[in-house]
């Protein structure tokens, strides 16, 4: 758009702006007449026998309605009386009985609405009474509906169950502002149109709706600065932007497009509500899940953020008339482009839900195991921090597959021939990627069988050895003790030996000279057994103490066997200070290890 | 609101009585929509002991009483707990004498200048529906303003009975299809004047030499209508002054009040224990709202039984139908007038009318102090 076109737009919306006010003028100045002239025609209308046959069947939808919700409060009232008792420890609690409430409340009503809008029809009103009579059901409807909201939100007299952090005597004045605008716009909405129809009193419909939309906004704008101004006398925290700004301003727009548009406004509001709620979300999910709730606060925030959105896209198209369901047979391309787009964004939308959610719960696992300490000895958690990755990567691969597919769906594009074409694809591809499968489905049997976890030291097939660094859907990463890092395919890894499993024996030769006392030195290691046993660091590390005896003699020399049993990993810390203490036991005993040394006696010939 | 039985009896039978007539009166209507002839017919059983001799005597005392007692009621309040019901309870009572002054000044008036005129059904329906529509759209508000009303107030007494469980079914629609069978015979009725309006001229013009006759006596009456309203509007607004009052004063005396379960409240001297629990929001059962007739309130004194009232007699009556242990209050009609009480409440806050038909399941529960 250039300059020119812009400054013409622009001279173009102020002259309607400028046509409407001056049509708001003369309708504000004429309204009064027109008022007393809709009145006398009202009352002279009413003042007949229509009238008073319209007056009867009022009464008895009256008594119609009464009645349903009578019967339906006889059965709800205590169930509802036993939620409202609930105690509500935390606000999450109170949200899911203000819920409760809310439903019961609302069934109530809509059965009232229902009955009374349903017998209606059986009646033979006068002309144009219907239509008076379904739009004051419905301003009824409207009006209850916004008070359940309000007293199920603010509960103005139930501090214990309310669902914002609002002080108790605050609660009320916003409760009674919110409800005397809801009220306003409600009579704006529903009033004017009753007065154009059954009272050709255009001008005063016009008066009425100016009159009230603008006490409405009034009310709305003052009650922003009065409820959210103070937002900074937050203790110690750094002070923040003050809401009630961009509040008030969103009102004032509201307004303004009201005033010089008359449709525009209803989406404005929209708009103008869907971006109260977008800066009001963060602080209000957080308010619920509180930060030690993991990652659930994320989810519900990201789902929250799009329902709203998609509802204000839904009440847009609504209050713009568009009627949704027969749109695709009778529009422009371009509208059918945008609604095939808005229905990838649902797909779009559902897949994230799904997405985050796994992803959530995922790392929430992840990150109440910790990370695992390779010297430590795997347990079942690690085999949790084997498959929770896996499973991540395959439901999002999974998922981008699906989405691309049902967008591509949604967009119109045939993809049959594609999925046809993947199979052929799969078939040529599968031949060649047979040694890939082979892997695929070893490594799930591998750890569908447990075989080994990260962190423990495993042998398979062609000498491959090491720690388990990685597991990933084809192969494993195995660190040699030495440093070398294995890349193994399953497919090639064979037989397992896992050395981390359990436990593990370990056993060591003693030489000693031959004229040793055996039974004296089984004593000692047998006593060095225990002591091991007893103490601090290494007691832990024995699952059997170490025990000893004479295993062999060969020509100078007895040969001890020791042996002890430990957890996996730990036999070499275990057999060094078993060695070191049996050392320093002969050297206190006097004995020396057999030095090897062949004694040669010489027959001294003279 | 304290009371005592007699008044309790005195209320409740001027309210059957006059809940009786409405049913007479609304049934006699429902007869009009087979035909006008008919309506007239069952006027003579349904509605005429009422207009006459000592049906008329009954109806007043019945209707003054049940005012008198009605505001009597609003002055003894000491707070505004009032349930939803009893709002719309209060507001329709309020509501129903201005509505119906007119309609008896107008009744009374037309049978005295032109004896018969109001004995008859087709003229005065003639009247509602051609000649001064304003008067039918005031009895129809009446209708709906009496008759629900009474239904409150019928059904909440009824529910708390043990019979209502057998005759429940069957009431209940009654209350709701009596009202519009009447209107509904009303319409009905309505279009057959209409009718014989449009082709009999002779009875037209004997019924406008009527209206006329009226209406200028009406004119006269008219100050009488309107000095009736004031005095009226000074005795609603006398009752809700002493009521400001009484609840001012009290606001000068707080007590406090624990609860099973560590709760606390703050309340103010002279107010219900029951009062006091709705005042700050704790749960407790009150099915009656605190009509001292459901029982279901009931609390246990576990401290400071000397510092609420005394029993009346209408609170011993339903503590014995319940089967209350000793140390046990209806916590709507003992009023705390002093420090360090401590109750126990009994029933959950859920209880519902059951509580009060059969005393024995309820108590039986062990869920009872699960919602403290």
């Amino acid at each position: 758009m250039n300059e020119q076109s812009m400054a013409l737009w622009s001279a173009e919306l102020l002259a309607t702006a400028k046509a409407r006010f001056a049509a708001l003028g003369a309708d504000l100045a004429q309204a009064p007449l027109d008022a007393r002239h809709a009145l006398d025609s009202v009352q002279a209308s009413l003042m007949t026998g229509a009238g008073v046959r319209a007056g009867t069947y009022v009464a008895i939808l009256l008594f119609v309605g009464v009645a349903v919700e009578w019967l339906y409060w006889m059965y709800a009232y205590s169930p509802l009386r036993a939620t409202m008792a609930m105690p509500a420890r935390s606000p999450r609690e109170a949200l899911r009985i203000g819920l409760r409430r809310f439903l019961f409340s609302v069934a109530g009503l809509l059965l009232f609405t229902a009955a009374t809008i349903g017998v209606s029809a059986a009646f033979a009103w006068p002309p144009h009474v219907h239509g008076v009579v379904i739009a004051a059901t419905l301003l009824l409807l409207v009006l209850r509906l916004s008070w359940i909201g309000v007293s199920v939100v603010l509960a103005p007299d139930r501090p214990r169950l309310r669902l914002v952090p609002v002080a108790q005597p605050q609660a009320r004045w916003l409760a009674a502002a919110v409800m005397a605008a809801l009220a306003l716009l409600a009579f704006g909405r529903f009033l004017p149109p009753v007065l154009e129809d059954g009272a050709q009193a255009g001008h005063a419909a016009s008066a009425l709706r100016l009159a009230s939309y603008t006490l409405a906004a009034l009310i709305l704008f003052v009650g922003a600065f009065a409820f959210f101004g103070r937002a900074r006398a937050e203790g110690a925290k750094p002070p923040l932007f003050p809401r009630s700004f961009p509040l008030a301003l969103l009102v004032v727009a509201v307004y303004a497009v009201w005033l010089m548009h008359d449709r525009a406004a209803a989406v404005a509001a929209i708009v103008a509500l869907v971006i109260a709620l977008q800066l009001g979300l963060h602080r209000m999910v957080y308010f619920y899940w509180g930060e030690d709730d993991g990652a659930l606060p994320a989810i519900v925030l990201s789902l929250a953020r799009f329902v709203v959105a998609l509802a204000g896209i839904g009440a847009a198209a609504v209050a713009l008339d568009t009627p949704v369901a027969t749109l695709a047979e009778n529009v422009g391309p371009w509208v059918r482009v945008g609604l095939r787009l808005l229905g990838v964004a649902v797909l779009a939308l559902l897949a994230h839900g799904v997405w985050i959610a796994v992803r959530s719960v995922v790392d929430h696992r992840l990150a109440r195991i910790g990370p695992v300490d390779p010297h430590e000895p795997p347990d079942a958690s690690s085999r949790l921090l084997t498959l929770l990755p896996l499973l991540r990567v395959t439901t999002a691969v999974l998922l981008l597959v699906l989405l691309v597919l049902s967008s591509l769906w949604a967009l119109g594009i045939e993809i049959t021939p594609l999925l046809a074409g993947a199979g052929v694809l799969g078939i040529a591809l599968g031949f060649g990627a047979q040694a890939l499968v082979r892997d695929i489905i070893a490594g799930i049997f591998y750890l569908a069988d447990d075989a080994f976890r990260v962190g423990e030291y495993i042998e398979g097939a062609g000498n491959t050895k090491g720690t388990v660094e990685r597991i990933t859907l084809r192969s494993v990463a195995l660190r040699h003790h030495n440093g070398p890092l294995y890349f193994v395919p399953y497919g090639a890894l064979g037989s397992v030996r896992n050395t981390s499993r359990d436990w593990v024996i370990d056993k060591f030769n003693l030489p000693l000279p031959i004229d040793v006392e055996s039974e004296k030195i089984r004593k000692m290691i047998k006593k060095i057994g225990d002591d091991m046993k007893e103490d601090a660091v290494i007691g832990p590390m024995m699952l059997e103490p170490l025990k000893g005896k004479l295993y062999r003699i060969d020509p100078g020399v007895k040969i001890f066997r020791c042996k002890f049993r430990s957890p996996p990993g730990k036999q070499f810390d275990v057999r060094a200070n078993a060695l070191k203490r049996i050392e320093a036991a002969l050297r206190q005993m006097g004995v020396q290890f057999a030095d090897g040394r062949q004694t040669v006696l010489l027959q001294n010939p003279g | 609101m304290g009371g005592s039985k007699t008044i309790r009896a005195v209320r409740l039978a001027s309210g059957l009585v006059l809940i009786t007539f409405v049913i007479c009166h609304l049934a006699n209507l429902a007869i009009g929509m087979r035909s006008l002839a008919e309506l007239e017919a069952w006027r003579a059983t349904l509605t005429r002991p009422w207009t006459t001799g000592a049906g008329e005597w009954l109806l007043a005392t019945a209707a003054t009483i049940h005012l008198s007692l009605g505001l009597y009621a609003v002055a003894a309040r000491r707070s505004l707990t009032l349930s939803g019901t009893d709002v719309a309870q209060l507001t329709l009572g309020l509501l129903t004498p201005p509505l119906l002054i007119a309609h008896v000044i107008a009744l009374a008036t037309a049978n005295r200048v032109s004896p018969g005129f109001a004995d008859n059904y087709g003229q005065i329906l003639a009247v509602y529906w051609s000649f001064a529509p304003a008067y039918a759209f005031l009895q129809l508000f009446v209708v709906v303003v009496v008759w629900l009303h009474g239904a409150i107030g019928l059904y909440s007494w009824l529910v708390l009975q043990p019979i209502w469980r057998r005759i429940g079914g069957f009431v209940l629609p009654v209350l709701f299809a009596l009202p519009i069978l009447a209107l509904l015979g009303f319409a009905s009725a309505g279009q057959e004047v209409l009718d014989k309006l449009a082709n009999d001229a002779a009875w037209r013009q004997m019924i406008l030499d009527n209206v006329g006759k009226i209406a200028k006596v009406t004119r006269e009456l008219a100050g009488l209508q309107s000095g009736l309203l004031q005095a009226y509007a000074l005795l609603v607004l006398l009752a809700f002054a002493i009521f400001g009052v009484r609840v001012l004063r009290a606001r000068l005396r707080p007590v406090a009040l624990a609860y099973d379960g560590g709760q606390q409240a703050q309340g103010r001297y002279g107010l219900s224990i029951l009062e006091i629990s709705l005042l700050n929001d704790v749960p407790h059962a009150h099915v009656c709202s605190g009509r001292g007739r459901c029982g279901t309130c009931r609390v246990h004194v576990d401290a400071g039984a000397e510092a609420l009232s005394p029993v009346g007699d209408l609170e011993r009556a339903t503590l014995e139908r319940v089967g209350a242990a000793p140390g046990e209050r209806l916590a709507c009609q003992a009023h705390v007038r002093g420090a360090g009480v401590s109750v126990t409440r009994l029933l959950p806050a859920f209880a519902d009318a059951t509580a009060a038909q059969a005393p024995g399941e309820w108590m039986a529960r062990p869920a009872a102090r699960e919602s403290a």
